[in-house]
């Protein structure tokens, strides 16, 4: 194994050099670009290890991961972050309790109660309301509740738009459309200014839960194309087979039509959950304290001031980590669909 | 005798003109195997998936199973003579994304709301009446085409049908895995399966069928029993069609 490792590593850096050194032009060119990498590199080293001031960053790491959440209640979001990287770590190694194996998806659902039962407290937990959540735990939960609101509702969209009634047709075409031409700060703003003027006097969602309902709103248009493309990609002997079986058209859909759209579309939508993840940093403009908003109010004070690129570099790096566990979650779900995935 | 399909001069036209069935009456009685032959084209396919309501006609009537079907195509109906009828496809059209014992249990499950592990039972029985017991956790994708006709044989058996309806069953087959297929059809025929089959097989025609139907350009030709049609057909049509096939 070892052997044929050094072997391949030689015929690369042989290969490297028939590319990059073959003659002399090729040879100043990458020379200059060398040179010019490692300055930057260099500079970015020292940078990172002598002149940041990373104390912006070690001092408020309780702020990070959980806003202005009660000191004394922060084991709460804490249990949530650390069993939902518990459960990903199970997904990825192939978990070993039978259970688990065969409830993996009521495991993960069930985070999400669980997530709201640990923020909002009752049964025994002192309630928290939801103005003190934030930072890491306020981003999650943002993108978990609105991913797993919009895929139903996108499934609905995308079943209204292939519908034989014109206008159930026509009514989900024209949401569709409003929703892909409407920036989605704009929806954002409608879900927090707008939805309290609509709502009759007393009844008051939570900001928490219209930002949720915002991105839903606009995802599940998103994800009813994603569900579109992936229906219509299954041929019409598909259905055939399944009528010709006596299913209904109900169970047409349930059975033969929606498993294998989500397949299909699965690369698409976590594509869109991860946009989705990323996206919940708008809300910094509109008041939530998620993760951007925390680092945002930090920078406000004046013990840190000026320290913008610490703060910043940090928090980049915190949303490349949870999106690269997302995205390596999503390839090893993609993989073991693909196992039986092979069409015709 | 009982007989399972009547039709009655049963006519559907595409665009004007252009007829794809034309005036077609037949009778399949109980244990019968009728086999539909024919140019391609000429709506062989077309007439068996009237059976189970797959396609409409304009024209005509359709007795199934004493359940009678006009061109208005009642959806309740249709829906009962589907739970009474099997088809078997050109392209087996198995479910990609289940399993082969969940591809043969789907129906049993949710449409007769059968008990999942009665249907599992029946359904490894069917699926060793196939010889293809061993790949009921594999799936489709992983199959040759004739194991997947096999399966596609067990899902359509799997409601007990009472009908099964074959549209070309070996047609997108290697030439080495039709028999297999072919052997499965005829077992069914010795166990007294009724059976409307589209087939270009000669030779299987002949060992299976009571009763040919030869069709040309949505017209029925001639139906005899197979000694004649094989050997003297009435008509010039068919005996053309006989000659084109014997050549290849």
């Amino acid at each position: 194994m070892s052997k044929i490792n050094i072997y391949s590593l030689i015929i690369h850096f042989k290969n490297l050099k028939k590319t990059l050194f073959s003659n002399l032009f090729n040879t100043t060119i990458s020379f200059l670009i060398i040179v010019l990498i490692s300055v930057a590199l260099s500079n970015i080293f020292v940078w990172l290890i002598f002149n940041a001031n990373w104390k912006v960053v070690t001092s408020n790491l309780p702020l990070y991961a959980f806003g202005s959440f009660p000191a004394n209640a922060r084991w709460r979001p804490a249990t949530w972050i650390i069993s939902l990287l518990l459960l990903s770590i199970f997904t990825l190694c192939g978990p070993k309790w039978k259970w688990l194996q065969k409830n993996l998806l009521v495991a993960w659902i069930g985070t999400i109660p669980l997530g709201l039962y640990l923020l909002y407290g009752g049964f025994g937990l002192s309630p928290i309301m939801s103005r003190h959540w934030g930072g890491l735990t306020l981003t999650i939960l943002l993108t978990v509740c609105s991913s797993i609101l919009s895929l139903p509702f996108g499934i609905i969209l995308a079943l209204c738009r292939q519908s034989s009634l014109p206008l159930i047709k026509k009514l989900s075409s024209t949401y569709i459309d409003v929703m892909r031409s409407v920036p989605l700060i704009a929806v954002l703003f409608f879900g927090q200014l707008l939805i309290p003027l609509f709502l009759p006097i007393g009844i008051e969602i939570d900001r928490v839960w219209r930002a949720i309902f915002a991105f839903t709103l606009f995802v599940s248009a998103y994800i009813a194309e994603d569900i579109r493309g992936g229906l219509q990609s299954i041929p019409y002997t598909q259905i055939e087979a399944a009528k010709s079986l006596g299913l209904n058209q109900y169970q047409i859909i349930q059975f033969v039509l929606i498993p294998q759209a989500l397949r299909i579309a699965l690369p698409a939508l976590t594509n869109q959950s991860i946009g989705l993840f990323q996206n919940t940093s708008l809300m910094a403009i509109l008041g939530l304290v998620e993760l951007l908003g925390v680092g945002r109010s930090i920078l406000a004070n004046p013990e840190f001031i000026g320290q913008y690129i610490e703060v910043y570099v940090w928090l980049a790096s915190v949303y490349w980590m949870a999106c690269t566990i997302m995205a390596i979650l999503a390839r090893h779900l993609e993989q073991r669909m693909s196992i039986n995935q092979a069409y015709f | 005798m009982e007989p399972i399909v009547i039709a009655k001069n049963l006519t559907k036209s595409y665009t004007k003109g252009l007829r794809a069935l034309d005036n077609v009456s037949l009778t399949v009685d109980r244990g019968k195997v009728l086999v539909v032959m024919g140019p391609s084209g000429s709506g062989k396919s077309t007439l068996i998936r009237t059976f189970n309501g797959l396609e409409t006609f304009d024209k005509g009537e359709l007795n199934i199973l004493g359940i009678r079907v006009d061109s208005s195509h009642d959806e309740k109906r249709i829906q009962k003579i589907r739970k009474r009828v099997g088809m078997v496809f050109q392209q087996f059209n198995l479910f990609p994304h289940l399993s082969i014992l969940e591809n043969i249990t789907l129906a049993p499950v949710h449409v007769q709301k059968r008990r999942q592990a009665e249907a599992d039972e029946y359904g490894m029985y069917l699926l060793s009446q196939m010889g293809i017991d061993s790949h009921a956790y594999k799936y489709p994708s992983q199959l040759s085409g004739g194991e997947q006709q096999r399966v596609a044989i067990a899902r359509a058996l799997a409601l007990k049908p009472e009908l099964l309806l074959f549209d070309e069953p070996t047609s997108a087959l290697d030439p080495e895995r039709i028999n297999e297929v072919l052997d499965a059809i005829r077992k069914l025929a010795e166990q007294g399966m009724t059976m409307v089959v589209v087939t270009h097989e000669i030779s299987f025609a002949k060992d299976v069928s009571d009763q040919v139907l030869f069709m040309d350009s949505g017209k029925v030709i001639e139906t005899s029993h197979p000694d004649i049609f094989f050997s003297n057909a009435k008509h010039e049509r068919s005996r053309k069609f006989l000659n084109q096939l014997d050549k290849h």
